[in-house]
């Protein structure tokens, strides 16, 4: 009840929103599915830190709409798809990421391609004895984007995937996920399931399991202990493994204990942990942290890869490797969105140099 | 480093220092039981005369002579010879046939069950015919009564006329009301008045006074409101006829129960507060070890028997070849205890737990069977058997506080705990070991890159809990029984006190401990002491679902590494 | 067969040896004669019965400790309690042959001027209803008890210490005597088992048998778990919990299941233990006990399927014959194990065994591997790895 009646809202304040804008449309220049449309975004496109401070209830992702949005999306076309969504099961946490990634993919052959919020931050702030390590916080995410997210240490970035993951509790605001998934009301293991999986900023990888059975545990499917007592491989298992090996170049080393790999191989190795999850949104924590630069490529060829099909959230220090990913930077700094836009204009802006990039 | 060990010195005397105050304090207790020796010792010279005079009534006399034996026995000033007086009263002095000697006699069919005048103590029976009874009548029942007035209530030292009111009040014997009303009338010491006035009352329930004045005795029974009191108007309620004072006497009783259950709280709160500083003397280093280091040191309990077994040493040696020491035998024991079992702790740190840091449940492994060596050693060396360890005086007897009783050496603990609290809060807070033992437990590798020496801070903090513990035994030899078992008995207590109190944290572990001993108190008269400890352990393990971290959980991040 | 190549060779060996155990030592007792070289005396039947239901209590901790993390230091509750509940069983057995002669009460109720059987007794006079709780009790408990402490994500040494203060708590319950199960004195003085007499030495025979056979068929069940899907889920909640979660597991449904399945192994063992030595009293919570049940499976090597049963053994061998040579010195001896196990041989006998035998296949596989080989995944898919502690 609660759930559907918040959709509702988000409807409603869609449509008040975009009337105005449809009026005159944002000269945006749209590519779908690419990451790079967002290079060419006007100021009024990036307003999540400004409107945080004045606009309505949901003001980051009523301000993102006109920005991003296809230019032929009018008003009553986001009206019945929202609506759509409404009428569907109003609780989506399906066990099966992979059934939802089907249907989205179905959604966008159905020629209604536009791009819905998939991950909804909004005044969220959490303290720590006092010290407010996420402040206010605002942010979308849409499906299908991948977002760099760069920030002085201390900024509150991994505290930010804390609580997308379910690990830490928000003071408050709200985080909703597909729309309409309060993530605060979930934990961990039921956020993962949802489809959200997360690298951490430490590697961690099950040490004692060889590199196969470290995607084993890791791909998609039921969680039930009974399941996993009575589970037995089978070929399509095998092909994802392989396929998931493949992509991460580990096939050489499937038979390796997990421990005994390299930092880099962990790194990776935790990646396709990640995708054997088969999650609509990957949240990934300073990935390229201690690789070479070839690795630090690699690495960033792998992400963009990934993310032609889902999601990505990427923090990260390594400017180049940011800059290769050619994607929309988000600046965090003491907890709250500083600066937001392409990676030039981002390090063009003064607050950036003057708290991160450094003159 | 020289700074560090000078500091620990420091901390070392800071130790011995509160040890020393605490038993400084006994100062004042040492006067008082020397005086109270004096009045021992000169109540033994004159206890020669009234004995001696008490002795006169035997043999054949008239009644002048009892009468005149009387006024000398007044004369003598000394309440002891009351008792006998009382007998004379009431047709209970006899004297022996044979001797002539003088005895309080109670009838016993055909015997006579004979008790010292003076002390009352039993001396045996006798049969009818050896004894004679002093004889008595009215006149010299007169003369008797106004000699126990005069002698007692109008002693010139107001302690003994309290004590007088004292044994009146328990008396309750309504020829004293006269005697009682003079003395109160010339009585200058409130004090003592207040309590000559209870005893009138007491007197007064008992006698054929109107029933109006009863009820004015209830209300001042009510007022003093002890178990005695209570026992006297139940009695009182239960015979009188008269509505007015019936009801008078069964409100005070009424408010004399819920006074008396309001000390039995108090009570039980102190018994709390006594259980808790064990528990907090047990678990206070295990706070630095478990707490501080994140060391589970199963081995725990055999520091504080340590600790208790060199009491036990120290007392034999001062027994052999120094007696005269014996009142400061736990002052020397407790350098020396914190000496032996800072020694085993650094030993152990030194040998064992160093290789098992981040390994917490090899480490409880491991320390558990050092345990298992240590109890068996000290077995081995000292027997399986409870050894004795003695209680200086100051540690010894009690006293009471209204309704309530306190035992010195529970006294004595409560403040020694709160001493070792305080000056381990001090090492903790305000010396650089303690800033540098924080450091080390929170971040050792950026400590050891500042150029701590983390090895050693390590060890001397290892040492520095086990010492802690140490000194615990010292003050646990008092009230438990020094066996090798004694450490098994408080482990697990001392880890779910520091657990409870949230690990890290002293004063949580001293929230905890008092708590934790004061639920114990208030439930072992529901549930007995047994499974009221199960309960607490139970209460416990549930807290611990609601709050893993324990009562003050240390905050920060790293706690969840 | 699938489960033979699943298991591998040596749980076959094991599996092997304990049922011939359960044949041979029968035999060489009933049917040879007494002065035969290879007769088993009477006497040592039972204790080796014991040291069988110790090995299947250390392969019970060795399920939960070994291989999903969790140090229990009350397993000794499961054990006794279901100890208990055939107890009470054998209680009811003894019938009107009581010191008391009563027909309803056990001896020690009529001591006590107990006018009825308290009602948690009653049903305890079939075997099918004590063999039940023999599994219901402790499985219930641990369940009830493993839901609290992991819902709530108490992990490391405080799970430890309060298993170990769960123990203690139901060790002083269990001295007191309007518990209803004997107080100090336990149970004891019992008579028959299904109608057989527990001192003929047929019986005591067929419980040793019986003893090893649930040994044989709890190393099959712990393999089978450990092997599957399930039983790498949980070296991974041991060694990385938040990571489980994180990729959408419950690490506290993992634990609980290996805890409840373990507490029930437990209470099985226990229950064979009380008929082989007769007598079943509170002692048996003591945590001193639970915590030499670690130290058995320490030594033989935690995380493996043989070296608990294996460490039991050797352990409680030693120790009937130390305490026979010098009783105050097993404490020593025992002392001394947990250290050197914790300090030299982290691992165990059987873990270090392995560990050899692993780094020399780990460096031929890598010779393969560079002469282009593709490895054999499945001979690679072994659990047994243990997370090397001294690292
Ligand atoms: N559980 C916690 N308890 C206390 N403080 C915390 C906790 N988690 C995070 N913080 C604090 O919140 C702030 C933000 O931390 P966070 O790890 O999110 O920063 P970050 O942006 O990821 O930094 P870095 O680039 O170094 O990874 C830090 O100051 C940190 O100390
Ligand atoms: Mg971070």
């Amino acid at each position: 009840m609660g759930e559907t009646s918040v959709v509702q809202k988000v409807a409603d304040e869609i449509r008040v929103l975009s009337e105005p804008q449809g009026a005159a449309p944002p000269p945006a220049v749209s590519v779908a599915g690419g990451p790079a449309d967002t290079a060419e975004q006007p100021d009024g496109g990036l307003p999540a830190q400004a409107g945080a401070s004045s606009g309505p209830s949901r003001p980051a992702g009523a301000a993102m709409d006109p920005g991003t949005n296809p230019a032929t999306s009018s008003a009553p076309n986001t009206m019945t798809s929202t609506a759509t969504k409404a009428a569907e099961p109003a609780v989506s946490p399906h066990p099966y990421a992979s059934m939802l990634r089907e249907k989205r993919l179905a959604s966008e052959a159905n020629g209604r391609a536009r791009r819905e919020t998939l991950l909804y931050l909004d005044g969220v702030t959490k303290s720590f004895d006092g010290f407010k390590a996420i402040n206010n916080l605002s942010l979308v995410i849409e499906k299908g984007e991948m977002r760099a997210i760069i920030g002085p240490n201390g900024a509150g970035k991994t505290t930010m995937m804390d609580i997308i993951t379910g690990k830490t509790r928000p003071d408050k605001g709200e985080v909703f996920f597909n729309g309409d998934v309060d993530l605060t009301h979930h934990d961990e293991a039921a956020i993962a399931s949802m489809g959200i999986g997360r690298k951490f900023q430490k590697p961690t990888v099950f040490e004692s399991h060889t590199v196969e059975d470290n995607i084993r545990l890791s791909l998609a499917g039921p969680r039930s202990v009974l399941e996993a007592l009575v589970h037995r491989k089978d070929a399509a298992e095998r092909d994802r493994i392989e396929a998931i090996l493949e992509t991460t170049r580990l096939t050489a080393r499937r038979a390796t204990i997990a421990g005994g790999l390299s930092h880099g191989q962990k790194q990776w190795l935790e990646i396709g942990m990640l995708l054997a999850q088969d999650p609509e949104l990957l949240l990934v924590d300073e990935p390229v942290a201690g690789m070479t630069d070839a690795e630090t490529e690699e690495t960033a060829r792998l992400l963009r890869e990934i993310a032609r099909t889902r999601s990505v959230v990427v923090v990260e220090h390594d400017m180049h490797f940011v800059r290769e990913l050619g994607v929309k930077v988000t600046c965090l700094h003491e907890g709250s969105v500083l600066s937001e836009g392409t990676l030039d204009k981002v390090s063009a802006d003064p607050k950036v140099i003057e708290v991160y990039l450094g003159r | 480093m020289t700074r560090s060990i000078r500091w620990l010195l420091v901390g070392l005397a800071v130790l011995l220092f509160g040890a020393a105050s605490a038993s400084a304090q006994e100062s004042p207790a040492e006067p008082g039981t020397a005086a109270a020796a004096q009045a021992a010792g000169s109540a033994a010279t004159s206890a020669a005369g009234p004995a001696a005079i008490v002795q006169k009534f035997g043999g054949k006399q008239s009644y002048d002579e009892t009468e005149a034996v009387i006024i000398e026995l007044a004369a003598s000033g000394d309440e002891a010879v009351a008792r006998a007086l009382r007998a004379l009263r009431d047709g209970d002095l006899y004297w022996r046939k044979g001797d002539e000697a003088v005895f309080i006699g109670k009838r016993q069919g055909d015997d006579i069950a004979i008790f010292d005048p003076m002390t009352g103590e039993p001396a045996g029976a006798v049969p009818r015919g050896e004894m004679e009874k002093v004889r008595i009548k009215n006149s010299i029942r007169n003369a008797v009564t106004t000699a126990l007035g005069s002698l007692t209530l109008r002693a010139d030292n107001p302690a003994q006329r309290m004590r007088a009111a004292d044994t009146l009040f328990s008396e309750a014997d309504p020829e004293m009301i006269a005697s009682l009303g003079e003395a109160i009338a010339a009585e200058e010491d409130t004090a003592v008045r207040a309590r000559m006035q209870e005893a009138l009352a007491s007197a007064t329930l008992v006698s054929d006074l109107p029933a109006s004045e009863k009820a004015e005795a209830a209300k001042i029974l009510a007022a003093r409101g002890d178990r005695e009191s209570l026992s006297m108007l139940t009695r009182f309620a239960g015979s009188t006829d008269d509505p007015v004072a019936k009801k008078a006497a069964e409100t005070a009783i009424v408010a004399i129960q819920s006074n008396i259950a309001f000390w039995n709280q108090m009570q039980n709160v102190w018994y709390g507060l006594s259980l808790g500083s064990v528990l907090l003397l047990a678990a206070i280093g295990l706070a630095i070890t478990f707490g501080v280091m994140g060391v589970i040191n199963m081995a725990h309990g055999e520091m504080v028997m340590i600790g208790a077994y060199t009491t036990y040493v120290v007392q034999e040696f001062i027994r052999t070849s120094a007696p005269g020491l014996f009142e400061f035998s736990l002052l020397i024991a407790l350098p020396l205890a914190f000496l032996a079992s800072g020694t085993v702790g650094l030993v152990m740190e030194r040998f064992l737990i160093r290789f098992l840091y981040g390994r917490p449940l090899e480490t409880l492994l491991a320390t558990f069977g050092v345990s298992l060596i240590l109890q068996q050693a000290v077995r081995t060396i000292f027997g399986p058997s409870n050894r004795e360890v003695g209680n200086p005086d100051f540690m010894s007897g009690a006293f009471d506080l209204r309704l309530m009783s306190v035992n010195w050496n529970r006294l004595w603990i409560i403040v020694f705990a709160m001493v070792v609290f305080l000056a381990l809060l001090a090492v903790l807070n305000k010396t650089p070991l303690g800033l540098q033992m924080r450091a080390v437990t929170q971040n050792r590798k950026m400590a050891a890159a500042m150029g701590i020496r983390t090895p050693w801070v390590d060890a001397m903090t290892f040492a520095l809990g086990s010492g802690i513990a140490g000194i615990a035994g010292v003050a646990l030899s008092q009230i438990d029984n020094v066996s090798p078992n004694l450490g098994q008995g408080y482990i697990i207590d001392s880890f779910m006190v520091v657990v409870f109190g949230g690990v890290g944290n002293l004063w949580g572990t001293l929230v905890g401990a008092m708590s934790l001993g004061i639920v114990n108190k208030f439930l072992e008269p529901y549930a007995g002491a047994v499974l009221g400890k199960i309960v607490v352990l139970v209460l416990i393990i549930l807290f611990i679902q609601k709050r893993p971290r324990g009562l003050f959980a240390q905050k920060g991040r790293f706690v969840d590494a | 067969m699938i489960l033979a190549r699943f298991l591998g060779p040596r749980v076959w060996i094991l599996v092997a040896v304990i049922l011939a155990a359960a044949i041979l030592v029968p035999l060489a007792n009933l049917w040879l004669p007494a002065d035969h070289p290879l007769h088993v005396p009477s006497y040592l039947v039972p204790l080796f019965g014991k040291y069988v239901c110790y090995a299947l209590l250390a392969l019970a901790l060795d399920l939960v400790w070994g291989y999903c993390g969790i140090l229990s230091l009350g397993h000794g509750a499961f054990f006794a309690l279901g100890g208990y509940a055939m107890g009470m069983y054998l209680m009811r057995q003894i019938g009107s042959r009581g010191v008391y002669g009563n027909p309803e009460l056990p001896d020690f109720m009529v001591f006590l001027n107990w006018q009825e059987l308290p009602w948690y007794w009653t049903g305890f006079d079939q075997f099918w209803f004590a063999a039940l709780m023999v599994m219901l009790v402790p499985g219930l408990l641990a369940f009830v008890f493993g839901y609290f402490a992991f819902r709530s994500r108490v992990t490391g040494v405080y799970l430890s210490i309060i298993t170990q203060a769960m123990t203690y708590a139901l060790l002083l319950a269990f001295f007191r005597n309007d518990m209803g199960f004997g107080g100090n004195n336990g149970l004891t003085d019992f008579k028959d088992i299904l109608g057989f007499s527990i001192q003929a030495d047929a019986t005591r025979a067929s419980l040793f048998a019986a003893s090893c056979i649930a040994l044989a068929l709890s190393v099959l069940l712990v393999g089978w778990i450990t092997r599957s899907k399930l039983g790498k889920l949980m070296v991974a909640v041991r060694d990385a919990e938040s990571r489980t979660r994180f990729i959408g597991w419950r690490p506290e449904h993992v634990k609980l299941f290996a805890f409840t399945v373990s507490a029930v192994m437990a209470g099985i063992a226990g229950a064979l233990y009380v008929p082989q030595v007769g007598i079943i009293n509170p002692g048996e919570f003591a945590p001193v006990n639970s915590i030499e049940v670690v130290v058995w499976a320490a030594v033989g090597g935690r995380g493996t399927l043989v070296g608990p049963v294996i460490g039991a053994l050797l352990v409680n061998y030693g120790k009937t014959v130390f305490t026979g040579v010098w009783p105050e010195g097993w404490l020593f001896i025992l002392g001394g194990l947990f250290v050197f196990v914790t300090l030299i041989l982290p691992r165990g006998i059987v873990g270090t065994i392995d560990h050899g035998w692993d780094a020399i296949r780990a460096t031929r596989r890598a010779r393969n591997a560079e002469k282009g080989e593709a490895s054999d995944s499945e001979a690679a898919g072994d659990p047994r790895a243990v997370a090397n502690p001294a690292e």
